[in-house]
């Protein structure tokens, strides 16, 4: 049996990951503006404990789902898949495709020869898988990260990262070892039975209160836990404790929520011919840069030189508060413009 | 009718060697050697100009490639302050710069009489597929990425020329770098502020 999905087509945001260009993938298949659905949301979660060594991780508060907490204000879904073995997972890959949908499948981009990683280390990735042939002995792959691929690839390659162990060899691969792929594979849906996306205004407003004045949830969050994570990252440095990889990607996450909201801005701006916005968008971004700078510093920065991220944390949480500010005072300029002119589109027909 | 003409003497090369503290180009025999970003990546040196010449982009001359007997070529950013020599009027310092992912910091600009102004240095991703995020004009591509152990097709790393305002009419005598080791700078050109020419 062949069959292989149309309308792929490569998605990707230069300070997002695997996990954004794969979702970007599966919305955009159809018609959904993937820089909207997941540029609406800024925020900052890390639970102290759930680091996992995936390129695609993204911290969740418990039981709430990956869509819930990456996408709250649009109508999709989410599900993390963990079959038993490589068989079973295979399985349900392909059934997922012959449902007219791609599978995020993880992989270990040692086994995959268009990853500059292949034959040299191990390192755990996400990537769409949207077509088979049997006969053939082929899978189709969309990667969006670079130097990125779209194609088919024969199938052995995708069964060897599916279910490599992911080991350490060599030192490169800084971040992203030692951690069983098991096969497992990501699905994104639209949720019928979610409500409509809420105007541009209550999402900022929503946003910039979940920054302030948070629900109380079990580990950082918010503005306050942003400051507490980096003030306890330091500490932890300064008494000699290991904090390049959490740091670095706990901060990537934060990097590609920043930077992923204030390109949403700068669409919408330019889309709503609004300077409010891209002015906004401006400050959201240099919180983004602050998260940049912040994750080479960790990796590159001695004990001794603890006040470097010590000062850093200080500018980003000044420029975190002034972008905050900026949010909410443009949101209550929207909300005055009316309710029509400031609700994105999110899919060509909505 | 009044023209502005931009002689080559009006712009001023600085050395930067003396603040080199990072390898950024390898050869494909010695990958290994460098590491400009914290993964160990290094761009090509046979896809760049020789080292101790002098090279034009967008008009603007540079000392590029920088070099040194230990292998360093570039200022990875950590607060340093560099001496502008000679001291004098300016109107923009261009750079030649790439970053571990787009940033951003402010640069202070001292002047004489303990007077300081601030600015900002911006600079793009050095990763395939970046867009000149701040308007940068893309100064070098490389057609591969070096990894510590082996040479990857279809990276193509680049390096941004970025330049930063001087708008004070005053005597400019140093530069202080962002604390900010994302951002890795190769070369800097002064433009003199004198270059008025009337005909």
């Amino acid at each position: 049996m062949k069959a292989v999905l149309d309308g792929v087509q490569r998605w990707r945001h230069e300070l997002s990951n695997c996990l954004h260009s794969c979702i970007g993938v599966a919305l955009t298949r159809h018609g959904i503006d993937a820089l909207v659905v997941l540029g609406s949301r800024w925020q900052f979660y890390y639970r102290p404990g759930d680091l996992r060594r995936e390129e695609y991780f993204w911290p969740c508060p418990p039981g709430v789902s990956l869509a819930q907490t990456l996408m709250p204000y649009h109508p999709i879904s989410s599900r993390w898949h963990q079959p038993a073995d490589a068989a079973q997972g295979w399985q349900q890959v392909r059934e997922r495709i012959l449902a007219g949908e791609p599978a995020l499948v993880a992989v270990d981009n040692f086994w995959l020869p268009f990853r500059p990683a292949y034959q040299d280390v191990h390192s755990n990735h996400l990537v769409a898988v949207y077509g088979f042939d049997d006969e053939a002995d082929l899978v189709w792959i969309n990667d969006g990260v670079p130097p990125a691929f779209d194609g088919p690839m024969a199938g052995k390659h995708l069964d060897a990262s599916r279910d490599s162990d992911n080991p350490i060899v060599h030192d490169r691969d800084l971040f992203f070892t030692a951690n069983p792929i098991g096969n497992k594979w990501l699905s994104i849906d639209r949720d019928p039975d979610a409500p409509a996306p809420p105007d541009l205004a209550t999402m900022l407003r929503t946003n910039v209160r979940d920054f302030l004045d948070p629900e109380p949830v079990d580990g950082y969050v918010g503005l306050g836990g942003i400051e507490a994570f980096l003030r306890d990252s330091a500490d932890r440095l300064a008494i000699g404790e290991a904090i390049a990889e959490e740091t670095f990607v706990v901060a990537g996450t934060a990097v590609a929520s920043a930077a992923l909201h204030a390109s949403a801005l700068r669409a919408l701006a330019s889309q709503h011919n609004n300077p409010l916005l891209a002015e906004v968008a401006l400050a959201v971004d240099r919180v983004a840069h602050h998260w940049t700078a912040i994750r080479i510093l960790v990796n590159t920065i001695e004990q001794s030189e603890v006040d470097r991220l010590r000062y850093r944390t200080d500018q980003l949480m000044a420029d975190c508060g002034r972008a905050l500010a900026e949010v909410s005072r443009v949101a209550d300029a929207l909300a005055q413009e009316g309710q029509q002119t400031c609700r994105p589109r999110f899919t060509a027909s909505s | 009718m009044t023209a502005e003409i931009v002689t080559s003497e009006a712009f001023q090369p600085t050395s930067l060697t003396t603040y080199f503290n990072n390898t950024s180009r390898t050869d494909a025999h010695a990958l290994d050697a460098g590491a400009f970003n914290i993964w160990r990546n290094t761009f090509p040196a046979t896809e760049l100009p020789e080292p101790g010449g002098t090279v034009v982009v967008g008009g603007v001359p540079f000392a590029f490639p920088g070099w040194r007997a230990d292998g360093a070529d570039n200022v990875r950013c950590c607060g340093q302050l560099l001496d502008i020599d000679p001291p004098g009027h300016y109107d923009w310092i261009y750079l030649l710069v790439a970053a571990e992912r787009r940033t951003e910091d402010p640069v202070l600009l001292h002047f004489a009489a303990g007077v300081v102004d601030q600015e900002w240095l911006r600079v793009s991703d050095f990763w395939p597929d970046a867009s000149a995020h701040f308007g940068e004009l893309r100064a070098y591509q490389c057609s591969v990425l070096h990894y510590p152990r082996h040479t990857q097709e279809r990276m193509p790393p680049t390096i941004w020329r970025q330049r930063v305002p001087v708008a004070r009419a005053a005597e400019l005598r140093a530069l202080r770098l962002p604390d900010n080791p994302a951002i890795h700078v190769f070369a800097m050109t002064l433009l003199s502020a004198d270059r008025r020419i009337q005909r």
